[in-house]
């Protein structure tokens, strides 16, 4: 299969999926490990991709959160990104998608505007979250965010679905002085 | 496309004890399946909400629409979402103050009213409350009379502008009239008949003059003919 659809099997009981698409190895493995170690009543299946689309071996669970993870330091790693963006079904951008953004606080490294990810974020409608994923402490918490968001749109908690928390987590867009 | 390294670290966190001990732990276990049941229930509705979504496409047809109205269509569906939700938690406000005034009115009903605290505080309540308004009423009238005060003054201010304003017409008028007056030809024969009387003038105060020197009277001995000659002395000049 090309394109990722979410929904499109069958969920496994109790389990939620994350997948976290990123050009940088070491970062993923240390963000996938930190989400392992987190204490979380259902389980968890963490899978890592350089870059969609996912290879067609099948047995894998439905996917329930895709989160990108951007490298403002190197452009390789926004590319990698919106290359991979098109292998995914539109239906999936209903709260189920997080860019995540990472070495914002140096900014002589920055070779990445944050204005473009900023609009990436916008076109796509999905929430974009800040984290310096090299500090344990930073990584710790949005570890943290994550699960919490990854269990909203497994559907583990009862009342909130992911499309009322993208309400709530985009709903702070103020116009860019572009659009004024 | 190119080499993907796909890494399944489908490294399962399982939940803290709670499979082994299942079997010991009977609350654990009902815990465990009242969780799930939530759980199914939640993704039943999720995927309930996608095939009614995907019934409702009928839009197929028109599927090349210009990007500004797809981001306002986008818009437009958001803020209905915004106002749906809005909706929801005013009707949870509302059904959760029906259930506290019904559990309220049960508690006073059972108890007893001169001693409960709950009601002594609601009494301070009502007290505060119209304090509260007798205040606001006051600062209401104090505001309303300095508005009034505000008013006049603005009024007096703008009645002295136009008084002002009427002064200085008033001023222009009788300057321009006045350098009028002076160009027209009435103001100019009547000066010229004043110069001509002022020399004949001039010239009957010479004749008289040399007629009493002619006549070598000594008039510096008769005062009235003193008067005469010294009268006689004064120019008359245009003014």
């Amino acid at each position: 299969m090309s394109v990722l659809r979410p929904l499109d099997q069958l969920p496994s009981l109790n389990t939620a999926a994350v997948l976290l698409v990123g050009a940088e190895d070491a970062l993923l493995q240390q963000l996938a490990e930190s989400m392992i170690k987190e204490d979380c009543p259902s389980e968890l299946k963490v899978h890592l991709a350089n870059s969609l689309p996912l290879p067609s071996s099948g047995n894998r669970p439905r996917i329930d959160l895709i989160v990108f993870v951007i490298n403002l330091h190197s452009k390789y790693s926004l590319q990698n990104v919106e290359k991979s963006l098109h292998h995914v079904d539109a239906t999936f951008f209903l709260g189920k998608v997080v860019f995540l953004t990472t070495g914002a606080g140096r900014e002589h490294h920055c070779s990445v505007h944050l204005s473009t990810v900023e609009r990436l974020a916008r076109t796509y409608r999905s929430p974009l979250l800040f984290c310096d994923l090299e500090k344990e402490a930073f990584r710790a918490a949005m570890v943290q965010r994550l699960v919490r968001l990854l269990l909203v749109c497994a559907g583990h908690v009862p009342g909130v679905s992911a499309l009322n928390l993208l309400s709530l987590l985009c709903s702070s867009d103020s116009p860019t002085p572009e659009d004024l | 496309m190119e080499t993907q390294s796909e890494e399944l670290a489908a490294a399962e966190a399982a939940p803290a004890d709670s499979g082994e001990e299942a079997g010991s732990r009977p609350e654990d276990c009902v815990g465990l399946l009242l969780r799930l049941m939530s759980q199914t229930k939640q993704q039943l509705l999720e995927y309930k909400s996608m095939v009614d979504a995907n019934e409702d496409k009928t839009l197929e047809p028109e599927e090349i629409m210009q990007e500004k109205q797809i981001e306002a269509k986008i818009e437009g569906l958001e803020n209905e979402i915004e106002e749906v939700k809005i909706d929801f938690e005013m009707k949870k406000l509302a059904l959760d103050r029906m259930q506290l005034s019904t559990a309220f009115k049960n508690y006073l009903e059972k108890t007893d009213i001169k001693t409960s605290i709950l009601v002594g505080n609601m009494k301070q309540i009502l007290k505060l409350n119209k304090l509260i308004m007798k205040f606001q009423q006051e600062s209401w009238d104090l505001e309303e009379k300095l508005l009034e005060v505000k008013k006049k003054r603005l009024e007096l201010k703008q009645a002295s502008e136009t008084k002002f304003s009427e002064i200085q017409t008033e001023k222009n008028k009788k300057k321009n009239d006045l350098d009028r007056m002076e160009e027209s030809d009435t103001i100019k024969t009547i000066q010229q008949n004043l110069q001509v009387e002022i020399q004949i003038t001039t010239v009957i105060q010479h004749v008289f003059q040399n007629l009493i020197l002619g006549s070598k009277v000594n008039w510096a001995e008769n005062s009235s003919l003193k008067e005469t000659v010294l009268q006689l002395e004064k120019n008359f000049t245009m003014n």
